[in-house]
């Protein structure tokens, strides 16, 4: 048990968790725009939230593996440089579009399908920084260096369409879509079975019956969608993002104790001593403060949107 | 190369700098204007406080993303640097700034998209308080980390130094919350970046009081600019105070950087304030002085008489010299605004409304932008003036730079999407502010 390393996880999680919503969201925005009425009705105030977990999670990093910025600086900086472009794309373009009026030839339709590609671009960056993290494709520690050549193996390019396929399987479960119902259980299915044999691509020592916690969980959500009775459980935003932040956190036996294809120890690049222990009581501080705000946030969301807009 | 990953750090941070001092002025006169027209039950006032949030999600939106751009590239153009401050206290500001950001985009996130759903006012205006202690947080702790930059403190240094930077021993971690330079700096950011954001904001009021004939509007600037005006006059009469305890403090902890910025060639008592010329060897030529000014400001700052001179250090640790102008520049232009806000109270208590003044505005104007060029001169000097340390005394610059030539064409994407990032918000901020969702009778 390494606690550093588990707040930056836990970190993580809830970050990749808001950042698949948003590609969820993201996905209907281009493929079913009249649909986007409940979609922009969470994206609006959300996206601003991924941004900040995406930045705590960056910190959190920074703080739990000091020896590691020189390494990932050189492995991976042009990624990071087209992450942090798109970044700032995304969230100009869905802020701009929330204000806008229409004007000559751009509009809201063009901003939020910009928002939309550019985030399906960042997941799919994360995704290829993640697939090397986990199996080490492309990456060569030796000489510090990162090659998108060397990391298009099959195991990669499965683990990005198997997780694609989840965001277009869960997208109508999590915005309750039932127009687009017939798509949940064939594109969740195909994901999972591809994100399965992406890992064992990857390394077959990743595939251990730990792999049926997220498997099931996955599965079963899908399901539930398609029984009326607990339609209201997994459609609820607060149950699902809880859901898929666990599915995600319970996935931490594919970095941990050793990432990028076994070769790099986690405990042996963790920060430790006093500056472990202050990582520890500034997250119990800081995850106070935020469950406090959380806890008003979803009190307050509970009465429905009535902002500046909303007389 | 270095020179490069240089030009290209100062000009991400000047960019976004732009984008925060605006950030901090907004949420300040949002929080304000909600409380008079809550105090007041005046609609123009609420009517200005919904239309600015609005254009306040913009400003963090973007703030938040070039925030991002600014994390990423520390750790890609300076790792080495980066990789001391992730194993020190520095990096528990930053995890303390992180912090103070989810306080402000929850707060942002109620205040915004549930503003009537709050049946107490006081309640949704205690929320402005709340984000602004977030974005004023965020402020704070980076500025910390500044300050722990011009005077490290929290791990043994000399260790560090002495092990070619591969020990890091002795580590304090929340001994960089108070360096010997934090308490100073701080405060003197704080009043002169709402000081800037108030003045950019101001112009942009003081614009359309000028050219409008809605009378509606009008009245919407001109509630606008009382606000900005008031705010003005205590925070440039603050930065006084607080840039003069600032150059107290590098006397103290910095007298290279200080004796830079003020052109003592040589060390001695006695000194004037020397402006517009160059240190050559031991003299300093050209410009023109205020006799025994320097040395009496010294003197009642911190009690010192003897002021340090460049020859006293090696010239290799000596920043650019042209510190001095850019210090002299702003120090004046400081003066300047100074002045021009001493002419707006003298206005204001004597009831002559200059906030409504079409003389005052159409000044107000160019001195908005000169208050931003100050406010950047300021932060220039202070970047420059530490060179060549990225953290003083202990890592140059040139120790810390990734000097990749693979950073070049990525670095110039970086510029020119900041060159159409920038202008494109502040359209952006304008437009939707003039947008008129929320009228007086909304």
């Amino acid at each position: 048990m390494n606690g550093v390393f588990e707040v930056n996880f836990a970190a993580f999680s809830i970050f990749v968790a808001l950042l698949i919503t948003e590609i969820m969201g993201a996905v209907v925005l281009l493929i079913a725009w009249p649909a986007r009425g409940k979609v922009l009705d969470y994206l609006v105030p959300v996206w601003e939230v991924t941004g900040t977990f995406g930045a705590f999670w960056v910190v959190t990093g920074d703080f739990a593996y000091p020896t590691l910025l020189v390494p990932v600086a050189s492995l991976f900086a042009p990624l990071l440089v087209v992450f942090v472009m798109l970044w700032v794309a995304r969230s100009a373009s869905i802020s701009f579009a929330e204000f806008i009026t229409k004007r000559g030839w751009l509009d809201e339709m063009k901003l939020y399908r910009a928002y939309a590609l550019s985030t399906i671009v960042i997941g799919i960056v994360v995704l290829v920084l993640l697939s090397s993290l986990v199996g080490g494709q492309g990456v060569d520690l030796s000489t510090g260096s990162f090659s998108l050549a060397s990391w298009a193996t099959a195991g990669s390019m499965a683990f990005i369409l198997g997780t694609l396929l989840l965001g277009v399987g869960f997208a109508p479960v999590f915005f309750d879509l039932p127009q687009l119902r017939g798509y949940v259980l064939p594109f969740a299915g195909a994901g999972v079975a591809l994100s399965v044999l992406s890992y064992w691509l990857m390394s077959s020592a990743l595939v251990t019956w730990w792999m049926s916690v997220p498997v099931v969980l996955t599965l079963l959500a899908g399901a539930l969608y398609l029984w009326p009775r607990t339609v209201k459980v997994v459609t609820n935003k607060g149950v699902f993002l809880t859901v898929l932040s666990v599915i995600i956190f319970s996935l931490q036996f594919l970095v941990y104790p050793a990432a990028v294809g076994q070769a790099l120890s986690i405990d042996a690049v963790t920060t430790a001593g006093a500056m472990a222990d202050a990582f520890i009581s500034m997250t119990l501080v800081g995850a106070s403060l935020l469950a406090v705000m959380l806890l008003l946030y979803i009190r307050v969301a509970a009465r429905g949107p009535s902002g500046p807009d909303f007389p | 190369m270095l020179s490069f990953v240089r030009f290209l750090f100062a000009f991400t941070i000047g960019s976004h700098i732009l984008l925060v001092s605006t950030s901090i002025a907004l949420v300040v006169l949002i929080s304000v204007a909600e409380f008079i027209s809550i105090r007041k039950h005046d609609k123009v006032y609420e009517a200005l406080a919904r239309r600015l949030a609005k254009v306040f999600v913009i400003s963090f939106a973007v703030g938040t993303a070039s925030g991002i751009v600014m994390a990423v590239e520390l750790v890609s153009l300076f790792p080495t640097f980066m990789t001391l401050v992730a194993s020190t206290g520095a990096i528990v500001l930053l995890y303390a700034e992180v912090s103070a950001f989810f306080l402000e985009v929850l707060a942002l996130v109620l205040y915004v998209y549930y503003w009537n759903a709050f049946k107490g006012r006081y309640t949704h205006w205690i929320l402005s308080l709340f984000m602004a202690a977030g974005t004023l947080g965020s402020a704070v702790f980076i500025t910390m980390v500044n300050a722990w930059m011009n005077t490290p403190t929290g791990f043994d240094i000399s260790a560090f130094i002495s092990s070619g930077f591969k020990t890091i021993s002795g580590v304090q971690p929340y001994a960089a919350f108070l360096t010997p330079s934090t308490a100073d700096q701080v405060f003197h950011v704080l009043v002169t970046t709402i000081f800037a954001g108030s003045m950019v904001i101001g112009a942009y009021f003081a614009y359309w009081f000028i050219r409008s004939r809605d009378a509606e509007d009008r009245a919407m600037y001109s509630r606008a600019l009382k606000i900005l005006g008031a705010v003005a006059v205590i925070t440039i009469l603050v930065s006084g105070i607080t840039g003069s305890r600032e150059m107290g403090a590098l006397l103290v902890n910095q007298p290279l950087k200080y004796a830079a910025l003020d052109g003592n060639p040589v060390p001695g008592t006695n000194f004037p304030d020397r402006f517009f010329g160059s240190v050559v060897g031991n003299s300093y030529v050209g410009g023109f002085s205020i006799p025994g000014m320097q040395s009496l400001l010294a003197q009642v700052e911190t009690g010192i008489s003897q002021l340090p001179g460049l020859s006293q250090f090696p010239s290799s640790q000596w920043p650019p010299l042209f510190v001095n102008t850019t210090f002299n520049l702003m120090t004046i232009g400081g003066v300047a605004l100074g002045v021009f806000f001493l002419v707006y109270f003298l206005a204001l208590i004597t009831k002559r409304r200059p906030y409504e003044s079409r003389r005052i505005l159409y000044l107000w104007i160019p001195a908005a932008v000169a208050a931003m060029v100050v406010y950047q001169l300021g932060w220039a000097t202070d970047e420059v003036g530490r060179q060549p340390w990225i953290v003083y005394n202990v890592m140059t610059v040139a120790q810390a730079a990734n000097t990749s030539d693979a950073l070049l064409v990525p670095g110039i994407v970086i510029v020119a999407f900041y060159l159409l990032v920038i202008p494109a918000t502040f359209y952006l901020y304008a437009r939707v502010f003039r947008r008129k969702a929320e009228t007086v009778a909304a």
